[in-house]
């Protein structure tokens, strides 16, 4: 009941460091002064529950390992290894304030050695953690056995002592300090499993093989134990057997002995008397010296006198077998003593006989009952057995023939029954003990009942006992159990941590290693090879594991092939979907590019024309990338080219493309499209943007800009959206780049971005470049920009050029209206008409013409005075149209209403006036007067 | 404009060359007025004129005219691109092309 302070206390705590440890500043303290503080507590805790033990054979048992224990496995090893010192220190000098000097060192040593243990095997076999409960108990069960085995090492010159310590301490220590421990771990348990929910671990492979092992060990415990008990309890008993008989021989001897020649003096005495006087009363002799039966035997072996009336000259010594002994008196014997045994005449009373030879033939015979000699010798009885000592403190009592005690003292002439001993049938019967019998006796002295274990046997009428304590006999058995358990503990305990390092050795640091591997491999590192090669298994498991990755390897490299070919073949059939017959008229020309990034990729770009007054142009970007996007591409390419050829507007192309592209879209993928329509008679350009980058424009005059627009949503993207329409008007020489995210989102080594304003400065310096050249230099200003990462996405890129025409812009030149200048007017003409590749038949018409009208005003505009007259060509290089515009200030005059000439008439009737009007009109395709600004302007056109 | 004359039997061949437009018809029909009254068959060979226009066509008419009361005449080796001026004018059917 005292231990229960000690282990509750120890639990308290336990409990109050965990929780600060847990949950207050404590544990931001330093580690190592932390663990000294704790050390140092524990240490206190060991030292009070030293003195506050149970009394037990002038020591202690107590609790005080528990606490080092409880410091080791809780809080950390440092802390065990202090308190545990703290602990024995404590033990070793409490000698000079009553602490037992007997186990003084035991206890000691086995202090330190428990913080140490608990130190120890929390860091290599706990991996620095808690142990469970069990684990605890456990240990400090071994931690006392090995306590108890050096209380048995220490005292070794005094083993039945320190045995019998041992077996009085064992239990309460063991069951003190193993509740202490288990206790403690299991509300701290208790309280971590409050902190943070439990999660059930799997059992470790040691765990199972401990387990296993603990149940053999156990089983193994027990069966020897058992074995060892039987053999040694029947060794024991042989042994106090031997130790009885010795004792009762000896006895036997002594008793006997005296009994012999006290009687033999006896009968010496009767014997001289009888020679001195034969007529003396036999009567009276055996009055005088107190025995029982007379006997006067002739050599014959007759009785010729006796103090038995009935056998005189009547019973001859012969007749039965205990008399005839006697006879050996008629020969060369002079003495014999006999046992004292049943009479021979009637073979049931008891009595000892002795027999002294006669001078003159025959002998004397003295017969003694029990009671009559035992008063000669009880006093040499109580001499012989009272310092007779059986084994170390037993004893030999001596009792008569009715069992009355003779040499116990204080007891004499009491029955044998009031000191424990029953008599049973053997003992009532005279009989030797033919087994040990066990029985409680009380000692007189100390009036303690202790179980003692005994024997007996009957001499000369004498019962002799021979008894020792129970437990004396049965010491070394003990001992032999004790200690058989207590090494079994001890190796089972040594097995449990061997086969716990054997296993990490043997599997879990390869599980771990292969493990390892493995996840390096999960990872997605195929290079890694599993190589452990301790043992066969694991080797085995190695190759297995390596030719499995390999031939997956192989797979997975046969199948990136395949697709990495359907990708090519996909890029191709992409690529050989976009139009690379690129227009290049005198009125406009497109040039495209697209540069698939190593994965086929979503982008494209078109061109088409279906009339000879409307060019559509467009860039588009599918999201995502793969077979997906391809597919989805050429989709939207296909309908949007029909959409076009429909001749609907640019915004209802993209509305109706929305709509059907968002029918069943269900890998909800989208496209970004820009689209432009122009029409090359007005240059006017419409467009429709959806989601897209801005296109940029390039002006003519040098100017560069991003043609901004507000964007629709994507297609694709939601049904429903309707488009808005935008409108430029493009003046020759202006171009249009288009472009996708491709060019703009390049990104380099530092996930910088190539951007808008990188593309509009490099076009801004490189505008005068023809198509093929800005697009694959600005290719190359990317890939500059980019370095060595790696292409991520399409690159597209798109110019529409209206083109500017080149050596014909409008030719004018001012002539003075007269005839001379003439031929200065046929030589512009015929240069004008020469630089526009005019064939030789319509260049003669329209230099006629021209002369006709420049006569005309020569002739007839200004009158008398002077005045000039302005020729202007133009010329239409796609229609081949050539367009003359002749201006003067002269009177009005529209020549077109002057009366055509009758060209029927016959020569003599004919007029000429008017044929050269006639001729021009005729010649010319179309001829159309207008008086504007005070100035005639005639306006001729003609397809050259 | 070149303007060769040769005078075969009672014919009087002109051979011209170059353009016959408003600076050269008066040439011509000065050329042809100096010849006078003494012409009886007019020959004139088209074979070096390129271009006509209005006046030399005027030229054409009041010569054709002139010959109708004195003598003939006729056009010979006249270019396609004349012809055509010639055709357009109506002058085809006036004048004797050969």
């Amino acid at each position: 009941m005292k231990l229960l302070v000690p282990i509750f206390l120890n639990c308290v705590f336990v409990t109050v460091f965990y929780l600060l440890e847990k949950k207050t500043g404590f544990k931001k303290l330093n580690y190592i002064l932390k663990q000294i503080l704790i050390g140092v507590v524990f240490g206190g805790l060991s030292a009070f529950a030293s003195s506050y033990g149970v009394e037990l054979l002038g020591t202690v048992a107590n609790v005080r390992d528990a606490a080092p224990l409880c410091a080791g496995f809780i809080f950390g090893g440092p802390a065990g290894i202090v308190s545990g010192v703290i602990g024995g220190l404590y033990r070793f000098f409490s000698v000079y304030w009553g602490g037992g000097v007997y186990t003084r060192i035991a206890c000691t040593l086995s202090t330190m050695l428990a913080g140490f243990i608990a130190a120890v095997l929390r860091r290599f076999m706990f991996d620095n953690k808690k142990p469970t409960w069990s684990y605890g108990v456990f240990i400090t069960v071994v931690c006392e056995v090995l306590h108890m085995l050096m209380i048995f090492f220490t005292n070794m010159n005094d083993s039945s002592y320190a045995f019998e310590f041992v077996k009085g301490a064992t239990l309460p220590m063991i069951i003190g300090n193993s509740a202490a421990v288990g206790i403690s771990l299991l509300v701290v348990s208790f309280l971590n499993r409050d902190i943070k929910k439990g999660k059930k671990k799997n059992e470790q492979i040691s765990q199972t093989f401990q387990r296993r092992l603990l149940v053999l060990i156990v089983i193994a415990c027990v069966v020897t134990s058992l074995f060892t008990y039987f053999l040694q309890s029947g060794m024991a008993e042989i042994e106090t057997r031997e130790v009885f008989t010795s004792a009762m021989t000896d006895v036997i001897t002594d008793v006997r002995g005296k009994s012999n020649e006290t009687l033999l003096n006896i009968t010496e005495n009767i014997r001289s008397e009888y020679e001195n006087n034969k007529a003396v009363s036999l009567d009276k002799l055996a009055i005088k010296y107190n025995v029982t039966e007379i006997n006067i035997v002739d050599s014959q072996g007759i009785v010729i006198n006796s103090t038995l009336d009935e056998l005189i000259g009547t019973f001859d010594m012969n007749s039965t077998e205990q008399s005839k002994e006697f006879m050996v008196l008629t020969g060369d014997e002079t003495e014999f003593v006999q046992l004292y045994s049943p009479q021979g005449i009637d073979g049931v009373t008891m009595r000892k006989y002795a027999g002294v030879s006669l001078s003159h033939g025959g002998f004397i015979q003295v017969g003694y009952d029990a009671d009559r000699f035992h008063n000669m010798l009880d006093d040499f009885v109580i001499d012989v057995t009272k310092n007779r000592h059986v084994g170390s403190t037993g004893f030999v009592a001596v009792c008569d023939e009715e069992l009355n005690l003779v040499t116990h003292t204080e007891r004499n002439g009491k029955h044998i029954s009031t000191i424990g001993i029953i008599p049973d049938e053997v003992m009532l019967e005279g009989k030797t003990a033919t087994q040990l019998y066990r029985t409680n006796i009380i000692n007189e002295e100390t009036n303690f009942s202790e179980e003692y274990i005994y024997a007996f046997t009957f001499v000369e009428g004498y019962c002799i006992i021979a008894a020792m304590p129970f437990a004396e006999a049965m010491l070394m058995r003990d001992a032999s159990l004790y200690t058989s358990i207590f090494m079994l503990i001890l190796i089972f305990a040594a097995l449990f941590i061997f086969i716990y390092f054997l296993i990490k050795k043997v599997i879990i640091n390869n599980l771990q290693k292969v493990n390892g591997t493995l996840s390096e491999i999960t990872g997605g590192n195929l290079n890694v090879k599993v190589n452990v090669r301790t043992n066969a298994e694991f080797s085995s498991l190695s190759d297995d594991i390596n030719s499995t990755v390999s031939t997956l390897k192989k797979y997975i490299a046969e199948a990136a092939a395949r697709i990495d070919k359907e990708l090519e073949y996909a890029k191709q059939i992409q690529l050989s979907a976009l139009p690379s017959d690129f227009p290049d008229t005198e009125c406009y020309s497109v040039f495209a590019k697209m540069i698939a990034a190593k994965e086929v990729g979503g982008d494209f770009y078109d061109f088409y024309s279906f009339d000879d007054n409307t060019v559509f142009f467009l860039a588009a970007d599918v999201s995502g990338k793969g077979i997906p996007a391809a597919m989805f591409m050429m989709k939207a390419k296909t309908i949007i080219k029909d959409l076009s050829e429909r001749g609907l507007s640019v915004n209802e192309i993209f509305t109706l493309a929305n709509e059907k592209l968002c029918e069943n879209n269900e890998s909800d993928m989208f496209v970004t499209a820009w689209i432009g329509k122009f029409d090359l008679s007005t240059g006017k350009l419409t467009f429709a943007n959806a989601g897209h980058n801005p296109p940029l424009i390039v002006h003519a005059d040098g100017e560069c800009e991003y043609l901004k627009s507000r964007p629709g949503f994507v297609l694709a993207g939601m049904e429903g959206i309707m488009y808005r329409e935008n409108e430029i008007t493009l003046n020759k020489g202006d171009k249009i780049f288009l472009y996708t995210d491709g060019v703009t989102e390049a990104t380099d080594k530092n996930e910088a971005l190539y951007g808008e304003d990188r593309l509009q400065s490099y076009i801004n310096k490189n505008k005068n470049l023809k198509a093929e050249e800005l697009l694959s230099g600005l290719k190359k200003d990317i890939d500059l920009f980019v370095g060595e990462a790696p292409q991520f996405d399409d690159i597209t890129m798109l110019v529409f050029d209206y083109k500017k025409k080149e050596g014909t812009p409008v030719k004018e030149k001012i002539f003075s209206a007269t005839k001379d200048s003439l031929s200065d007017v046929m030589t512009f003409t015929e240069e004008c008409l020469e630089s526009f590749e005019c064939p030789m038949k319509n260049s003669m018409a329209i230099c006629v013409a021209v002369e006709e009208i420049f006569i005309n005003i020569a002739n007839y505009a200004y009158g008398d005075g002077n005045g000039n007259a302005s020729l202007s060509f133009g010329f239409n290089e796609n229609e081949r149209i050539m367009t003359l515009v002749i201006k003067d200030n002269g009177i009005p005059f529209n020549p077109l209403e002057k009366a055509e000439p009758d060209i029927t008439l016959s020569a003599d009737d004919r007029e000429i006036g008017g044929l050269g009007i006639f001729i021009t009109k005729k010649t010319m395709d179309t001829v159309s007067y207008s008086y504007e600004n005070s100035q005639n302007i005639l306006t001729m056109t003609k397809k050259i | 404009m070149n303007i060769n004359i040769e005078k075969v039997d009672n014919s009087t061949i002109f051979k011209l060359e170059g353009r016959l437009d408003t600076v050269t018809a008066p040439e011509l029909e000065q050329v042809i007025n100096n010849e006078g009254e003494a012409l009886e068959n007019l020959v004139l060979d088209f074979g070096g004129i390129n271009y006509i226009s209005s006046a030399g066509l005027r030229v054409l008419l009041g010569t054709q005219k002139k010959m109708n009361a004195q003598g003939s005449m006729e056009l010979i080796n006249v270019s396609e691109d004349v012809m055509d001026i010639l055709e357009m004018t109506g002058f085809a059917d006036i004048l004797v092309i050969k």
